[in-house]
């Protein structure tokens, strides 16, 4: 295989923890596919970029969509190849893409030596051309900002490019339709003729109607040999896509239809306020009898399946509830459908999110809670109280606007049809301490971090304030360049594409003239994943407390203990544990955690908006990033191990809450939401335990969204089998609750001796 | 005033109804062996020790200033008699095998522990239970929490064995909501000779205070092999229940949960062998209960 620009664009370090089905092409068709993909990227270079994006999906559309599998009631599968057009590394890649990685694979199962010289051919073009190796190779400083690195995480900081945070206005698809998307167009043109990119609109139009007239032919001929009890549903199909090629659509089925082809085009993984968009057409069609509830069960259940078959793993956001619907009533139809689908599926995807608000019925609650005790982990839960006003200020946006805010992949907020905001700027503040605490030196692996700033040694500080002070001094020069790296990240996308059917969907595209990117979308925002949130300030409470409240250490014999990875320091690492931590409402740790907090949300809002970002904010969010880098984040001051995992979201480190659920939420609750974009709290259940107690359970929840002003919550239940295997692996479980006997507590922290007894009568109950 | 407590517990959800806070005080007359919380008998601060964490670093046998432990066959051994509870050796020990449990604190700070969770309290009609032990033993202590819960508008239940002085009971009254009431046996003799505790005043103050606020009080019954788990025991304290009026019955099925204290502690626990009950094992009498339109369960 040819070289490659950085090895960490083989997108082997994309999070992808189910593996999507294979292309159902031939090798030598996906191959030809990919050589013609790039002859026409060749061949419309010095093209307007929008009109030539245009002309490279063509030769992608229709042709990769897969064949309907037959239980399918909605057509549009599609098949991503290593080289194409797209917007996020989930599905495809970003932009005109080359995955090498992907492509290296492809390579090996080709026998042809003839044949691998053809991939090589391409891999030499791609190399200059794919969207992200031109932004890592103006951006990747690979010490400090690791851009698309293979190794990024050994860095404090890591920068992307991508569009995954947005959520279309499908309400506008559903209402005007191909054809008024079309007139609208037109009409703008009248004063702006020679605009190119309502041009490429006209184009992408153009494209959505032929790919529904492929599809339909396709179903057609599909209709002359399927079985007798599937022509109806086949015919149905058809009509949809008659209908919606043009018009906008009439029935539920043609509204679902026309959202998961344009989602398909335009490389979308996350559908947004779904209840309010199809919810109208759900209602029509039952009030007038022209589908059953079961079968618009059979719909939903449909797109769930599709949704998850396309394996975007932290994405497949469904939002529904909330405040600010066009019609509530119907919209809690397609809520109560979809939470039944969800009980009966338990699928990893889609994401599904209930948003909780004043008119949320009880029965859409008490729904939610049955699924969760089965232990399907959704609906994931949001309180519109907290983010509505929250929202409205950290994106600088009315209560209104605000109001039509849906969080899109590990739970970025954005506001449908307003906002771009992707999340292409993360940050590790443990490692970001411990590389402080050794004059830019990463104990992790030795090398020098610390990007020339200048920093006080251990042994020139002489208070709290000092020393934290200091640290901040780091942690805002890093968080001055990710937000410089977030600006640029839409800068590096705008040069080489206009995404043009995201564009056609968002405010003010159509009405500017202007693509996404280019001017287009109404507020450019964006965020920074800050990770080790919690562990950063526990350990900073750990010295507050021991080093110049107690004066038990000194700050250079607690940075040697944790260079020593605590050996012959056990004493001291025991000092540590017993300090205060976050989540057990206690004031003095929260107090420490908020102060971190208030810094790092404010001071990334104004970074941002001083790299030129409409608003810009923290997220503390959940994946799998706390675990891979924490694997790479030496020995911290709340008593961290050497590469031991953070800790998850706004969560706790596992095993240091040790005063129970109300503690934790009290503790979890207590964030500014006006100063983030999201922040995600887990809290799991033992099944038994909590369906003995679900109505104090719910009372529990609800306190925190109303009394408390939680803003959202995570809740899984597991059941029997995961207490066998938390006795194995704590470390996967740091939050999971079980009943005692007087008490609940999380079940890693009980004694070995206590955890048998659960679980030999948890064992019991099973028989 | 100082309180002598084991802990305050959150989220405790079966000691009463809704969302509630425990507190656990120290003292109890009665020494039932099934006891799940031996170390809240007696008033004093107790040590603990988990043999399976330790790792025999021999820490706490160098650092003892009463050399009150020692290592025998390998095996840690404690002079509990000289131990003065300077907890030495729990600071010092790195893997936290040894803790001391009892504590003496202000009222004021358990207030502000238990203040934490009144959201909760007010939204789940919840409350704070106060348990023990036997909370009329720390009677002033009792008093006094009480009078500050309800200063805060917080609903009050105090989980009690009944073994105290009627006038106590009846001086706490106006500041109660629920008496979580445990009765042990129907026959003041067999709580006596089992117990310890005093059944004939037990029975008196449950059968008085009934008399007072029946609609305050529910019979908390530990079931126990061997001891009252029998047809003729279980049904005449459900028919006490039914004669009484109380609010509710409590079955609670015995359970071994609390063993691996004893073992801590460095007593014997003398239930070795009898097995835990299960809320099915208890069904038919809480059919029986509900025959005489009792309100009955099985578990708290």
């Amino acid at each position: 295989m040819g070289s490659i620009v950085d090895e960490g664009l083989s997108g082997e370090n994309n999070v992808e923890i189910l593996a999507k089905f294979p292309c159902e092409k031939s090798l030598e068709e996906q191959l030809q596919v990919m050589e013609l993909y790039t002859e026409k990227h060749k061949e419309t270079k010095g093209m307007p970029k929008g009109k030539r994006e245009i002309a490279c999906m063509r030769v992608l559309f229709p042709r990769m969509f897969r064949k309907r599998q037959k239980e399918d009631l909605f057509v549009g599968r599609y098949d991503a190849l290593p080289i194409g057009f797209g917007a996020v590394t989930s599905l495809g890649g970003v932009g005109h893409y080359c995955v090498f990685g992907k492509l290296s694979t492809f390579q090996q199962q080709l026998e042809k030596e003839e044949d691998k010289q053809r991939v090589n051919a391409l891999i030499e073009y791609w190399n200059d051309h794919d969207l992200k190796a031109k932004h890592a190779r103006k951006y990747n400083d690979k010490i400090v900002n690791k851009v698309f690195s293979k190794n990024s995480l050994d860095a404090p900081i890591e920068s992307s490019a991508r569009l995954s945070g947005m959520m279309l206005d499908y309400n506008k698809l559903v209402e005007k339709g191909v054809k008024g998307l079309r007139q609208e167009t037109l009409s703008r043109m009248c004063d702006d003729k020679d605009n190119e990119f309502y041009l490429a609109v006209l184009d992408a139009l153009d494209l959505f109607s032929d790919c529904c007239d492929y599809l339909a032919k396709q179903v057609e001929d599909e209709i002359t040999y399927a079985d007798k009890d599937q022509i109806e549903d086949l015919k149905v199909i058809v009509e949809s896509l008659h209908v919606i090629r043009e018009e906008p659509p009439k029935t539920f089925h043609q509204a679902i239809q026309i959202v998961w082809l344009y989602a398909i085009l335009a490389g979308i993984i996350n559908y947004g306020r779904l209840d309010d968009v199809v919810g109208t057409f759900l209602k029509h069609d039952l009030d007038t009898g022209y589908i059953t509830y079961d079968k618009a069960k059979e719909y939903v259940k449909c797109l769930w399946t599709m949704i998850e078959n396309k394996r975007t793993t932290v994405n497949g956001r469904v939002i529904v509830g909330g405040r600010g619907r066009k019609d509530p009533e119907a919209a809690d139809i397609f809520t109560r459908i979809a939470l039944e689908v969800c009980h009966e599926c338990r699928y990893v995807e889609p994401q599904f999110t209930l948003r909780i608000y004043e008119d949320t019925p009880e029965d859409i609650f008490d729904k939610a809670m049955q699924c969760l005790a089965d232990g399907a982990t959704y609906p994931t839960l949001y309180n519109d109280k907290v983010h509505v006003p929250g929202l409205a200020h950290c994106m600088k946006v009315s209560e209104r606007e605000a109001e039509q805010y849906a969080p899109f992949g590990c739970g970025e907020m954005n506001i449908v049809g307003k906002t771009v905001g992707t999340p292409n700027a993360t940050i590790n503040l443990t490692k970001t301490l411990n590389i402080f605490m050794n004059g830019g030196i990463d104990p992790y692996d030795n090398v020098y971090k610390g990007d020339g700033v200048h920093l006080k040694s251990l042994e020139d500080i002489s208070s709290y304030q000092e020393f934290y002070n200091e640290y901040l001094v780091l942690v805002d020069h890093y968080l001055d360049i990710l937000a410089y790296s977030q600006a640029k990240s839409y800068e590096s996308m705008n040069n080489d594409v206009d995404f043009v059917f995201n564009s056609i969907l968002m405010d003010n595209c159509l009405a500017s003239g202007k693509p996404l990117l280019g001017g287009g979308v109404t507020y450019l925002g964006g965020c920074c994943e800050t990770f080790g949130n919690t562990n950063t300030a526990d350990a900073l409470t750990a010295i507050k407390k021991l080093v110049f409240e107690e004066k038990k250490y000194t700050l250079t014999e607690i940075n040697k203990a944790l260079l020593a990875d605590f050996e012959g320091y056990e004493m001291m690492r025991k000092d540590m544990l017993e300090c205060p931590k976050y989540g057990n409402d206690d004031d003095y740790a929260d107090k420490v955690y908020l102060e971190l907090y208030d810094h790092v949300s404010r001071y990334t809002r104004e970074a941002g908006i001083r790299n030129g970002l409409h608003h810009y904010g923290i997220v503390i969010i959940n994946n799998q990033q706390n675990t891979d880098w924490g694997l790479l984040t030496s020995a911290s001051a709340d008593g961290r191990k050497n590469t031991v995992y953070l800790n998850p979201s706004n969560n706790p480190q596992g095993g240091a809450d040790k005063n129970g659920p109300t503690a934790v939420l009290k503790s979890i609750s207590k964030l500014d939401s006006r100063f983030h974009l999201g922040s995600v709290q887990n809290i799991k259940f033992q099944s038994d335990f909590f369906k003995d107690n679900m109505e104090k359970i719910k009372t529990m929840i609800k306190t925190y969204f109303n009394q408390l002003g939680g803003c959202q919550l995570m809740v899984t239940v597991v059941d029997a089998g995961a207490l066998e295997d938390a006795m194995v692996h704590p470390e996967k479980y740091p939050d999971m609750i079980v009943r005692v006997s007087g008490f609940s507590a999380v079940f890693v922290n009980l004694s070995k001796e206590v955890q048998m007894e659960l679980l030999s009568r948890t064992l019991n109950a099973r028989v | 005033m100082n309180a002598y407590i084991m802990e305050v517990e959150k989220f405790a959800i079966h000691d009463g109804p809704g969302i509630r806070s425990v507190v656990f005080l120290q003292g109890c007359p009665l020494r039932c062996p099934w006891c799940a919380n031996p170390e809240s008998q007696e008033i004093k601060s107790q040590l603990m020790y988990k043999e399976k964490t330790c790792i025999k670093c021999g820490k706490c046998v160098v650092n003892c200033p009463q050399k009150a432990i020692s290592i025998v066959d390998g095996k840690l051994q404690f002079d509990r008699e000289k131990c003065i509870k300077c907890e030495t050796c729990a600071i010092n020990c790195p893997v936290s095998a040894i803790h001391f449990i009892g504590k003496s604190v202000e009222i004021e700070e358990i207030m502000q522990e238990v203040l934490k969770d009144k959201p909760f309290y007010i939204e789940s009609q919840g409350g704070v239970t106060i348990s023990g032990g036997e909370p009329f033993v720390q009677f002033a202590v009792l008093k006094e929490l009480l009078v500050r819960l309800k200063e805060e508008g917080i609903s009050t239940a105090v989980e009690t064995t009944g073994d105290t002085d009627w006038e106590k009971i009846e001086e706490c009254l106006p500041y109660i909501d629920l008496f979580l009431f445990d009765v042990k046996h129907s026959q003041a003799s067999e709580i006596k000779r089992v117990t310890k505790g005093n059944g004939e005043r037990i029975l008196y103050n449950l059968k008085k205070l009934a008399s007072v606020a029946a609609n305050k009080i529910i019979i908390r019954t530990p079931v126990i092999p061997e001891f009252n788990y029998d047809s003729k025991t279980i049904k005449e304290i459900i028919d006490l229940g039914a004669k009484y009026q109380v609010s509710e019955v409590h079955l609670l099925p015995y359970h071994t949960l609390g063993t691996s204290k004893y073992e801590q502690l460095d007593r014997e626990y003398t239930l070795q062998g009898i097995k835990m009950l299960s809320k099915d094992d208890l069904k038919d009498f809480v059919e029986y209960g509900k025959s005489l339109g009792v309100n009955i369960q099985a578990g708290g």
